[in-house]
């Protein structure tokens, strides 16, 4: 099992990007990053509780980091661990190849 | 805008300030950028590669505490546009864990409509040093070195 950061594994990183509202929620973040609970909250239709549920699982990933502002908790997006998995997977002698048949999927599908 | 950047790297925070602040171990993981700079607090710094006639940024070493925290201001020198964006800080944190370290950057006082180029390099950055730190070697994903040499 590799282990990219304190305890956190690919594992997490994969299973915390398998699901749909915590992908919005980083996507909500890397729209605008440092924002609170609630204000993450008031993008989603779901309770408070269910929206801290998903964040602890993109924190334990590594996905998402908190920064206290005074009395505010602020959450931003953390997109190492996500670079982590590509330098792991990708080498300079695939990537030319990723990036043609990326490329070729975007012409023909536009 | 404030952009936090985080990763941890198993290693003492001696040997993680070094990697950060020496400037031949810098090339290794920042594409092959090195730094010059006394490191005294309020001193100045540039970072490039001379050799290859590449500016790449300078500011003030604003506060200097090894090895835990160091702040600098980040003014970008690789083209008209990211020059333009003018003056941001980086703030580094290390903080031990175990046999480990968490590593913090903060990259703020970046304007709310800034060149996503200004801070878009940290994960390639971050991931390189924890490889070098780890296991000694260097990244082979293309960009990796791209202002090195060796590299090119």
């Amino acid at each position: 099992m590799v282990t990219y950061c304190w305890g956190v594994t690919d594992d997490q990183v994969f299973k915390a990007l398998a699901d749909p509202t915590r992908r919005f929620l980083l996507y909500l973040l890397f729209d605008r990053d440092g924002r609170t609970l609630t204000e993450l909250e008031s993008e989603l239709s779901m309770t408070r509780s269910g929206v801290m549920k998903h964040l602890k699982v993109l924190e334990d990933a590594g996905l998402v980091v908190t920064r206290k502002s005074g009395r505010r908790k602020l959450h931003y997006l953390n997109p190492v661990p996500i670079r982590l998995v590509h330098d792991r997977w990708v080498s300079k002698y695939a990537e030319p190849w990723v990036a043609a048949l990326s490329e070729l999927k975007t012409s023909i599908e536009e | 805008m404030e952009k936090v950047f985080e990763i941890y790297i198993k290693t003492t925070p001696e040997q993680l300030w070094q990697a950060i602040t020496n400037s031949e171990l810098r090339q290794k993981y920042w594409f092959g950028v090195g730094i010059e700079t006394d490191w005294t607090p309020g001193s100045g710094y540039v970072t490039g590669h001379r050799a290859a006639g590449v500016s790449i940024g300078e500011g003030e070493n604003l506060e200097v505490d090894p090895p835990r925290r160091l702040v600098q201001s980040f003014t970008a020198l690789w083209s008209d546009d990211v020059k333009a964006e003018g003056t941001s800080r980086v703030t580094w944190e290390i903080e031990p864990v175990g046999d480990s370290c968490k590593l913090t950057v903060i990259h703020d006082q970046l304007n709310d409509t800034t060149n996503a180029q200004i801070y878009g390099g940290w994960p390639q950055i971050l991931s390189g040093l924890k490889t070098l730190l780890e296991t000694g070697g260097t990244l082979t994903t293309p960009g990796s070195l791209m202002y090195s040499q060796a590299g090119s």
